[in-house]
């Protein structure tokens, strides 16, 4: 089954739908995971409480890369609260592969940059 | 040449694990059965506290804990069994001359020199005292192949040195550095020698006095002993001069109201009860290196870094970390593969049982100046095979097609 999950994965891995920059985003921020020193950009387009536009970019594993993509395909459209509850659960669910400890750390590194960015957008 | 099967026959985990690939040596090392049995065997008969009882059992704990400071004595070649501190391991040896000598001798306008690819541990507990004292880190760099160069050794060591730290094995680079040089230099300065030799003693013969370096520490389970047990050696001289660094039980010839008389060394340094079991089966560890023969061992190892370095010259896309050749080694190789992350590989290799080490290696100021990402590191002991590094080497083809 993973190999499988997998290979339909690599798809993303290679031609992932939301990896790039926008230029003028309502925010954005930069999130290293400390382990392996993974930078992942994240940018932000939001219009009246809703996610217009999201993208990612930087140098990242598969796990992350994948992990990143499926959320951002999730919440673009979603209002900043329905993006906020994203969970790692959810996450999990959604990535659907057999992960180590020290792998769920990559698949979450895109969690932790979207609570993080959605919390710096809240309070400004 | 060594029996590698008849070797592999005498750890256990093979025989749990038939199908492992071990390669991770340098994070931490197998045990052997005999290493095993001497823990089992002095918790089931000879337990009792060291040092305080007059009472058989007691007597006979205290013998054995003290015959195998002399074992490590020998094995390292130090002038007296007094030379030798029992710690947890490196960290705490290099914490322990920190917080003792270091804190104790070093004022503001004073120098301390690291190397830019020392562990975190050889690298921090400088920092603190540093910060403690006023005195100025510097920081060594390197060449590629891990060398120091002559220039930057006469740019960066004066009279203001007071303390240099180096590893005697890079564990991320790999090469064997030229202690006794160093040491040379070093005492030309008026400083002193710290030498975190983790990755070394359980690989190359090492002799202390030969050396002559000041201090030298090492952990117990990097070399088939168990993991709590570590080696802080120290010239006598310089021992019985330091101040404690904890307090408590063990270490103190009398206490009363007013005033404190501690022991002499090393048990001035070993506060409370110590790891009893832990020295007496690092003792043991050693006593097994010893029967096999370090000189096989490093001989078998260099044929292992051949092997591997031959073997990932020829994947275009590997790149490694370091460049030195196969007897500048103590047994690792590092590297990375362009385009396909570390932790992919090393997640692809797990998978048919390679275990190797993926990460920074606790050294990442040297990623950092590298400017190098994240690295896998193939480390190999006395049962690795040239069959494991072949395994790695076409499994690392496989996972580089699979990502690439």
């Amino acid at each position: 089954m993973d190999e499988l999950r997998r290979s339909e994965l690599m798809e993303i891995y290679k031609d992932p739908s939301h990896k790039g920059k926008l230029f003028n985003p309502s925010i954005s921020l930069q999130k290293q995971h400390i382990f392996c020193g993974d930078n992942l950009h994240l940018f932000l387009q939001i219009e009246n409480n809703i996610i217009k536009q999201a993208k990612f970019d930087g140098e990242m594993c598969f796990v992350s890369l994948v992990s990143a993509d499926l959320v951002l395909e999730q919440i673009i459209g979603q209002t900043v609260q329905q993006a906020r509850s994203f969970n790692q659960e959810k996450l999990l669910a959604l990535i659907d592969l057999n992960l180590s400890t020290s792998r769920i750390a990559c698949a979450t590194l895109i969690m932790k940059a979207l609570h993080e960015a959605l919390d710096n957008y809240s309070q400004r | 040449m060594l029996d590698i099967q008849k070797i592999k026959a005498d750890f256990p985990i093979f025989a749990h694990h038939p199908e492992l690939v071990y390669l991770d040596n340098a994070a931490t090392s197998h045990k052997p059965q005999a290493v095993l049995d001497t823990l089992l065997n002095f918790y089931s008969s000879d337990n009792s506290n060291v040092h305080r009882g007059i009472y058989e059992l007691s007597e006979r704990a205290s013998q054995a804990y003290e015959a195998a400071r002399a074992r490590v004595a020998e094995f390292i070649g130090a002038a007296t069994s007094q030379e030798i501190v029992f710690t947890k391991g490196t960290t705490d040896s290099l914490n322990l001359i920190a917080q003792s000598y270091a804190l104790s001798k070093l004022q503001k306008g004073d120098e301390v020199l690291v190397t830019d690819f020392e562990h975190h541990s050889n690298l921090l507990p400088w920092r603190v005292v540093c910060q403690q004292t006023g005195a100025l880190l510097k920081v060594l760099h390197s060449q590629t192949d891990g060398q120091i160069s002559q220039s930057e050794w006469q740019n960066q060591l004066s009279s203001k040195t007071k303390i240099v730290a180096i590893a005697h094995a890079s564990n991320v680079l790999g090469m064997i550095n030229d202690i006794k040089q160093i040491a040379k230099l070093t005492h030309q300065a008026g400083a002193l020698l710290v030498v975190d030799g983790a990755q070394a003693v359980p690989h190359l013969a090492v002799n202390v006095q030969d050396l002559d370096c000041d201090f030298y520490v090492f952990s117990g389970h990097k070399m088939l002993g168990p993991m709590g047990i570590g080696v802080l050696y120290a010239k006598q001289d310089i021992l019985e001069e330091m101040p404690p660094y904890q307090v408590g039980g063990g270490m103190i010839e009398s206490v009363t109201s007013e005033e404190v008389i501690y022991d002499v060394v090393p048990n001035k340094f070993e506060a409370g009860t110590p790891n009893v079991a832990g020295a007496i089966a690092l003792a043991s560890a050693m006593d097994y290196l010893r029967e096999i023969g370090m000189d096989e061992i490093r001989a078998h190892e260099i044929s292992l870094s051949k092997h591997l370095l031959t073997g990932l010259s020829s994947i275009k896309s590997v790149k490694l970390l370091g460049d030195a050749v196969a007897v500048q080694r103590s047994g690792l190789v590092s590297f990375f593969v362009d385009g396909v992350h570390a932790h992919d590989l090393s997640d692809y290799l797990a998978k048919q049982q390679i275990a190797l080490r993926a990460g920074f290696h606790c050294a990442m100021p040297l990623h950092q100046d590298r400017a190098c990402p994240a690295t896998l590191r193939a480390s190999y002991y006395l049962y690795n095979q040239l069959s494991d590094i072949d395994s790695l080497l076409v499994n690392l083809q496989k996972a580089i097609a699979y990502y690439g």
